[in-house]
């Protein structure tokens, strides 16, 4: 076991120095320069050739790109992303003040989604082809169907026509004031979070109905025990390990943020705080962000494969 | 609950203004009495890249932090375009031209406690028109006449000039010039990119990144009562649709950029008498600048048969409910002192109102050059709706009506400026030029040779000639006469494809006092006579 979460860390560093060196060249083969674009705005400003190339120097941006990438690269290793070339605020800062409301986002969506997906999941695979389970499926396949962002604005719309209320638009953390948190983040909660639950309850119900038609479920019913003690104590438990990984999975995807989600309901967040970024070939944070969000993922994935390990013991020998 | 008590607080309003004075104007700028207190609460659609105003150009900068500052000269809130003092009281141009002097106010504080005095407007200026190394300053060119600033006592400063400048005095009062304390500045140059020291009516109060902006009344403030609010609120939000929202349902009181009739139209369904749209025209006008370092564009035929083909007038019908644009005009804005009159500008090519005439005409020119069916080119463009694509859309098929295919290809906004002005990496790229007044030199000098905003490439010395002729010019109907024979020269010739003057439209709640929409989203932003009815 410790060799086998040995290698697993080691192969760490590739990944994440791949990730890294990708996401760095995949920047700068945009077109689009920050200096110009610092200059340019929306008047569209004059020029001067001598204060770009200054203004490229102080940025770092004449430098050659290796250099630039191991200067960034050894920054990376102290947790220095660099100072953003557009707002010139450390990266770190930036992200500090957006990355509470995208994890509120993130936690609270995906708890939004088990409370509602493992239930219904459960109940469409127990009663296949009822209704229940057309009922289940269709919902759960309008949510995979539907964009978020148009749920989204569906929301705010018909709040707003119906009751000429609309939801706050500063944000509010929860610790500070959760009622004016709750009724800021109650409607991304919901869109996100049925757009999760969609995804979970049809991986339930699928895994569910696998493991109902194993022997160990018929020797259950054989032996004659209830049907709550057969789904509960035996299937679900086994049929949980799946749909435990996806929410994982999910949940580390979320948590980089949900750039168009964010923009409909005004949220400050990473994702939007990225897609910002990009239109303003905002290096540092665009790579600040990207490294972490696959960083991120690649602890999930750990994390994952070493439970997978724990549990059996097949899989440390691959 | 809320709204019938807000919509019985404007009824009860409304009769009893009725029956006390005259029904106000449009713009809500009633003989009320104007009330102390309260917060405005302002959408706005962009966050501001840094604080500085002398280093940005966008309207987000400059509506976030214009409440804080003092400028020289200021355009009236009241009366676009008139100018009056900010911080100068009274000033003196000499016979010349060549010197401007200017008395400040007795008394002035930034908000940190300390006088404002002459060298803080010197300090100010340099930075503006001789910027340090490693700071930018975007709109150095408009200043370029001047010599030097200086402040021979702490309430005298004067401008010395290499030549007399027309401009000068209205670029003075630009919005973008607010005055820093000079003591910060040699500190740091950069230090009002992320701090606020201003002398303004109001004090900055929080600024969360990305969310919201908030300014506090500064008490001390040189006119004595005022600024009536007690602070101003801006809530940024990047979605047109949201922000709409946000003004029906009473979150924001103010969209102070534009909004697309469209939602002019279901805001005004909801909220009837309790909201006001202020229509102005826009100091903006959109157009095609064609790559004339590619052929088949060198060629002026072809430049005329593009401009020939494109019906303006059916345009600004079509185009103004769905993008705002809609008034046919040269390169001054249509309407202006400076703007040629209409007969004029009919006689010009693209400008007749008889289309099949000017189709003919474009298909004998195209002809002629050897494209008799026509030819095939890639229009560059920014993936903004309002108005980029819009107006392409439009500008396509009116080609197609002359055997012009052209390919519409939108942009990142990056990768527009990239090709459209670094790189001229284009043979058709829409553009558009936005400025804070009615200016010739903030809008003629893109058609001067080698300017990074002529993003055409094009060059003609006579252009640059009169350019330079008109800035000088200081009677204002020579210098109307230069700029109108520079127009038709680029007109005459197609060197750029001017298409329609934006309108901007202003929604607010009536309870909203005393602003009055300026044909521009720059200035008029320092909301220190803006005043609500009730909170």
């Amino acid at each position: 076991m410790r060799t086998y979460i040995a290698k697993r860390l080691l192969l760490i560093v590739p990944t994440l120095f791949g990730a890294a060196a990708l996401v760095f060249l995949i920047m700068r083969v945009l077109p689009g320069d920050v200096a110009l674009l610092i200059f340019g705005g929306d008047a569209g400003g004059h020029i001067d050739p001598k204060q770009l190339a200054a203004m490229r120097e102080r940025l770092g941006l004449d430098q050659p790109l290796w250099v630039q990438f191991g200067t960034w690269l050894w920054g990376v290793l102290r947790f220095d992303f660099g100072t953003s070339l557009w707002t010139g605020r450390p990266v770190v800062e930036e992200l500090l003040i957006r990355l509470p409301l995208s994890l509120e986002l993130a936690l609270a969506a995906t708890m939004v989604s088990v409370i509602i997906a493992i239930p219904f999941g459960m109940l469409a695979a127990i009663r296949q082809d009822t209704w229940v389970d057309y009922v289940v499926r269709v919902v759960s396949i309008g949510g995979l169907a539907i964009p978020g962002f148009w749920v989204g604005i569906l929301c705010i719309l018909l709040l707003v026509i119906f009751f000429g209320w609309g939801p706050p638009l500063e944000f509010t953390p929860p610790w500070v004031n959760p009622w004016a948190n709750l009724q800021m983040m109650i409607w991304p909660i919901v869109t996100v979070g049925y757009r999760q639950a969609a995804v979970t309850t049809r991986m339930t119900r699928s895994t569910l109905l696998e493991v109902l038609r194993e022997d160990y479920i018929r020797t259950a019913w054989a032996k004659g025990l209830r049907e709550r003690a057969v789904v509960i104590r035996h299937a679900l438990k086994n049929s949980m390990l799946p749909v435990i990984t996806l929410i994982g999975t999910e949940l580390a995807f979320l948590m980089g943020g949900l750039v168009v989600t964010e923009t409909v309901f005004t949220l400050n967040g990473v994702g939007r705080f990225l897609i910002d970024a990009v239109s303003h070939r905002d290096y540092p944070v665009v790579q600040a962000l990207i490294f972490l969000t696959a960083s991120s993922f690649v602890l999930v994935n750990l994390l994952v494969d070493l439970t997978y390990a724990w549990f059996d013991p097949r899989i440390r020998y691959r | 609950m809320r709204p019938y008590r807000t919509l019985f607080t404007v009824l009860a309003l409304v009769a009893l203004i009725g029956s006390l004075v005259a029904p106000a104007p449009v713009a809500g700028q009633a003989t009320q009495t104007p009330r102390r207190g309260g917060i405005l609460l302002a959408a706005i659609g962009a966050d501001a890249p840094s604080l500085d105003p002398h280093q940005e150009t966008t309207f987000a900068t400059m509506e976030m932090v214009a409440p804080l500052y003092s400028s020289l000269l200021q355009i009236d809130p009241l009366s676009y375009p008139k100018i009056i003092g900010d911080v100068a009281i009274e000033w003196k141009i000499s016979p010349d031209g060549l010197t401007y002097t200017f008395k400040l106010r007795q008394g002035i504080r930034f908000h940190d406690g300390s006088p404002l005095t002459a060298t803080d407007v010197k300090a100010t200026y340099d930075k503006i028109v001789f910027p340090p190394e490693g700071v930018r300053s975007v709109r150095k060119n408009a200043y370029s006449a001047i010599a030097s600033v200086e402040a021979p006592d702490p309430s005298t400063v004067v401008f010395k000039l290499k030549f007399p400048s027309a401009s000068l005095f209205s670029n003075l009062a630009s919005p973008w010039n607010v005055i820093y304390p000079k003591k910060y500045l040699d500190k740091d140059p950069n230090y009002f990119k992320s701090n606020v020291v201003g002398s303004g009516p109001f004090k900055f109060k929080n600024y969360t990144r990305g969310s919201t902006f908030e300014g506090e009344r500064n008490p001390d403030y040189f006119i004595k009562d005022r600024p009536y609010l007690d602070g101003y609120k801006f809530y940024v939000s990047t979605e047109t649709s949201v922000r709409a929202a946000a003004l029906r349902s009473g979150r924001a009181w103010i969209e102070f950029r534009t909004m697309p009739l469209a939602e002019v139209d279901a805001i005004r369904k909801t909220l009837g008498d309790k909201v006001v749209v202020q229509e102005t025209p826009a100091t903006g006008l959109f157009g095609i600048a064609m790559n004339q370092t590619v052929k088949p564009f060198t060629d002026v035929r072809v430049r005329k048969a593009l401009t020939l083909a494109f019906d303006r007038y059916t345009a600004g019908r079509v185009l103004y409910p769905l993008a705002s644009l809609r008034d046919v005009g040269g390169l001054m804005r249509p309407a202006t002192e400076w703007a040629m009159s209409e007969a004029e500008l009919q006689k010009l090519p693209g400008f007749g109102k008889d289309m099949e005439k000017n189709r003919a005409e474009a298909k004998r020119l195209l002809a002629e050059a050897g494209y008799p069916n026509g030819f095939k080119v890639v229009l560059k463009n920014r993936n903004i709706k309002i108005p980029y694509q819009d107006f392409a859309v439009f500008v396509i098929q009116e080609w197609r009506k002359i055997g012009v295919e052209a390919e519409h290809r939108p942009l990142e906004t990056a990768a527009w400026f990239a090709d459209g002005r670094d790189t001229a990496s284009f043979e058709l790229i829409i553009n558009g030029t936005f400025n804070y007044m009615d200016d010739p030199d903030l809008f003629l000098e893109r058609y001067t040779t080698g300017d990074p905003n002529n993003w055409g490439r094009f060059s003609d010395p006579r252009i640059d000639d009169l350019f330079a002729r008109q800035t000088r010019a200081l009677d204002p109907s020579e210098r109307k006469r230069l700029v109108n024979e520079l127009e038709k020269i680029v007109l005459e010739n197609a060197y750029h494809i001017p298409g329609l003057w934006w309108r901007r439209a202003v929604v607010h709640w009536a309870k909203v006092k005393n602003y009055v929409a300026p044909p521009n989203h720059y200035s008029n932003q320092k909301l220190q006579d803006v005043w609500l009815s009730e909170d």
